[in-house]
């Protein structure tokens, strides 16, 4: 449970917070740019408007510079209403007509230079502290001609920066406002999707936790694309598991049917060797308890080797193994047990064929299928395991001379605890039906054909998918 | 005057002198004596305004020195270094204070007194108007023998047309070259009229007789040396046309100047927290009302409860009143050049056989 990766919902929350953030952020510095551009081009503006007017007021009147002020230049400057404002009309001589007299740094040359195609004289800005105080200055030169005098003024107007100032913590303000209103909007609006979007896993969860142990029905698909495959998988294993749960249930219930019955027989024959007077008969008895004791122990140690395959297959992992040295190792371990029945055992094939998945499970296969073919072969045959790379898959495949099956008997073979009406040999009718699990689980088919002239030729094929 | 007597216990008189000096005297509640804990500087006469200053230095203990002096030397006064100024300047030359304030002679002061100020009542919170002063004109009955009182600047100059002769001489003013407010009401006019023209023109025809200061343009028609008086201040004016029914006080239908008397506190103040209770009493409602009854100067806040507001002046006149704003507008009217071309106008009418000056008086 600790090795929980975080909620969705919150690594949701926290990447759109953040993008949001950044956003925010980004809004408010451009927004505060903005404002103060804005407020120094509009105050600018007022400046500029005062000076022109200042200026055009500005006239040469015999020889001397006359400068008549007139009041809509103040009234546009009083529009920064707490501001205050400086102004002086200078003349060439650098003599103060009119206005503040000791105003800092008018840039005399910049004024006199800056002047655009036609000539004309363009104002110049910059800020310089006076009197205690940042103050923007605006300074213009004029040209004035009168007769044969002519003359160059120049004109300074300067305000304090309340009201830019204002006015860009005004936008500012404003902008602030917004920023944080879309924030909480947008949250709350991605909170909701968010809760939309979980909600389908959630019904999910419900739809499973209330369900009983027992019950593997698929769930319903009405959810979203995207976990649309998440259930599909689920209901997949739910699907095997059901499949599971019937083949323990049938297997059970052959198992007990297996083992109950020859034990009523053993107690019964045992019971009438116990009652029987006559030593020759009490004896054939006593060995047919023997011979019925001897299949009940092969029958429950095929159902053991069985349910321990079963284990396996569910709790071992998946190696390479090698097909060749299995299939070897199993005709060494049984080749001595064939010629005391009188059946030559042979290996054929060179190549190695390695596969993924359980040597044991695959050595039980191959050992249950050769003692099979052991078992049927008269005596005298042989039995031929033969190991081929076919193509991607790979072959492998036990040859006998016995009997053989006939074709309606074929499919039935694999069926547990099936036994072949005429034969007499013990066996718990297992063996096959083991093979052929082992088989399944590896990917691979099993398959029974006639042998020629006669006997059965048992095929495992492995597609290309285990081979390596 | 009642207020001239109830306060002779309260001050002493330290220096009179001619019409250039300054005079000063000393306000002090009962049983103290100390050096004042608060110097102010003012245009307003000391008998008129001794009422409002008695009052508040008894209400706060407080020892306070008034200097009445003429509006250039007030200003003048401010710009001092440590020591020579006051601590605190009431003035009614508006555009002077406010050059003073522009020029950054003025500190800021805010209070919930100040915060409920109008905003036209304050700049910067630096300057501050504590009255109204309507621009009025003062006439004579005697001279009007029958003829209808004008009522504006077109009745006006009507009147002395018809009268030709007999007003001849007859027609004062305050000197605008050497008093800021009649500099500053006169600019007003010129602005504002379209009869400034023929006033320029009709009162140096009828030559305007020029005096230093308001009392003494009341004191020359209640003597009868003129019969005329033009743009007196208000207060003054309503306070003499009460006492002499023969003069009556008229504000100019056409229209009628206001200007605001105000104050401020200079940088180099020594007092200044003394300045700064000054300044709440004095702009609190209840400071405003006892301004009103004491001084009859006219409170800038109407709800003050004296008769004298300004919504009381509104129901006496049925014309239109263009106060002079408290605002950087104000700065024209100091601008040297400008004075100049005004004196320049003002002169050749006024002096016809003089040679206009070329640089400004003062």
């Amino acid at each position: 449970m600790s090795e929980r990766r975080g909620s969705i919902r919150r690594q949701m929350l926290l990447m759109t917070s953040m993008v949001l953030v950044v956003v925010g952020g980004a809004a408010l510095w451009s927004a505060h740019l903005y404002a103060d551009r804005a407020a120094r081009l509009s105050y600018d503006r007022l400046l500029r408007g005062a000076a022109l007017q200042i200026s055009e007021n500005i006239h040469m009147l015999d020889g001397r510079v006359v400068a008549d002020l007139p009041a809509s230049a103040f009234d546009m400057l009083a529009m920064a209403p707490r501001d205050r404002a400086f102004y002086a009309i200078i003349d060439s001589g650098k003599r103060v007509v009119t206005g503040y007299s000791d105003l800092p740094s008018v840039p005399f040359d910049t004024l006199l230079e800056a002047r655009d195609r036609e000539g004309q004289f363009q104002p110049t800005l910059y800020d310089v502290d006076y009197r205690g105080e940042m103050v923007r200055f605006l300074g213009v030169a004029k040209r004035l001609i009168e007769a044969d005098n002519a003359e160059t003024v120049y004109i300074v107007v300067g305000q304090t920066l309340k009201a830019r100032k204002a006015l860009a913590d005004e936008v500012g303000w404003f902008v602030l406002q917004f920023v944080a209103l879309f924030f909480v909007l947008t949250l709350a609006l991605l909170m909701l999707g968010i809760w939309r979007v979980l909600r389908p896993l959630n019904r999910l969860q419900h739809a499973i936790a209330e369900r009983s142990p027992t019950d593997l029905q698929p769930l319903g698909n009405d959810v979203p694309r995207e976990i649309a495959p998440l259930l599909d998988t689920l209901n997949y294993f739910m699907a095997q598991l059901q499949i599971s749960l019937d083949r323990l249930k049938r297997f059970t219930a052959e198992a007990a049917h297996q083992i109950r019955t020859p034990l009523a027989g053993l107690h019964s024959q045992a019971q009438n060797a116990l009652d029987e007077p006559d030593p020759e008969i009490r004896q054939r008895q006593l060995s047919h308890v023997l011979e019925c004791s001897e299949s009940l122990t092969r029958t429950v140690n095929q159902l053991l080797q069985h349910a321990n395959l079963t284990h396996r297959f569910q709790s071992q992992p998946r190696v390479k193994v090698s097909l060749r040295q299995i299939a070897t190792e199993v005709c060494r371990s049984l080749v001595i047990w064939g010629l005391d029945r009188g059946v030559e055992l042979v290996y054929e094939g060179d190549e190695d064929v390695s596969v993924t998945g359980d040597a044991f499970a695959l050595e039980q296969m191959i050992r249950n299928l050769v003692e099979n073919a052991v078992k049927y072969s008269p005596a005298g045959s042989l039995v031929t395991l033969r190991l081929t790379a076919a193509g991607a898959g790979a072959e492998l495949e036990v040859s006998d001379q016995g009997p053989g099956i006939s074709d309606e008997e074929k499919p039935r073979v694999f069926e547990r605890f099936y036994r072949s009406r005429n034969i007499d040999q013990p066996g718990s009718g297992l063996g096959l039906s083991i093979a052929r699990e082992v088989a399944q689980y590896h990917g691979a088919e099993l398959e029974l054909y006639d042998n020629q002239p006669q006997g059965l030729v048992v095929r495992v094929r492995f597609n290309g998918e285990a081979i390596h | 005057m009642k207020a001239l007597t109830s306060l002779l216990l309260g001050f002493c008189l330290v220096a009179i002198g001619g019409a250039q000096a300054a005079t000063t005297e000393v306000f002090k509640p009962a049983n103290v004596d100390a050096s004042p804990d608060l110097v102010i500087s003012g245009v307003a006469p000391v008998a008129r305004i001794a009422p409002f200053l008695q009052s508040f230095a008894e209400r706060e203990g407080l020892v306070v020195r008034y200097t009445e002096r003429m509006t250039n030397e007030v200003s003048r006064l401010a710009t001092k270094e440590q020591g020579g100024s006051p601590d605190l300047i009431l003035s009614s030359a508006m555009e002077q204070q406010l050059k003073l304030v522009n020029d950054g002679y003025a500190q800021p002061y805010r209070s919930d007194v100040i915060r409920e100020l109008p905003e036209w009542a304050q700049w910067r919170d630096e300057l501050f108007a504590y009255a109204f002063e309507p621009i009025v004109m003062v006439i004579n009955r005697d001279l009007l023998a029958g003829a209808e009182l004008p009522q504006s600047r077109d009745q006006l100059l009507q009147l002395i047309r018809a009268k030709g002769p007999l007003v001849d001489g007859k027609i004062g003013m305050t000197d605008i070259e050497t008093v800021g407010l009649g500099y500053l009401t006169w600019a007003h006019d010129s602005r504002q009229s379209r009869t400034y023209g023929q006033l320029l023109e009709t009162f140096g025809n009828a030559h305007l007789r020029l005096y230093p200061d308001s009392e003494s343009v009341l004191q020359a028609l209640l003597k009868g040396e003129i019969f005329i008086a033009y743009n007196l201040v208000g207060s003054y004016a309503f306070d003499f046309s009460n006492r002499y029914p023969w003069i009556t006080t008229v504000m100019p239908a056409d229209y009628t100047s206001v200007l605001m008397r105000t104050a401020l506190i200079p940088k180099s103040a020594q007092h200044p927290e003394a300045a700064r209770r000054f300044l709440d009493d004095l702009l609190s409602t209840s400071g405003q009302a006892r301004l009103g009854e004491q001084t009859g100067l006219i409170p800038v806040i109407s709800e003050a409860g004296s008769s004298d507001t300004f919504a009381f002046l509104r129901e006496k006149s049925h014309g239109i009143f263009r106060p002079i704003p408290l605002s950087l507008q104000l700065l024209l009217q100091t601008d040297a050049e400008k004075r100049r071309l005004l004196l320049n106008e003002w002169r050749a009418a006024v002096y016809p056989q003089q040679k206009p000056a070329t640089d400004s008086a003062p």
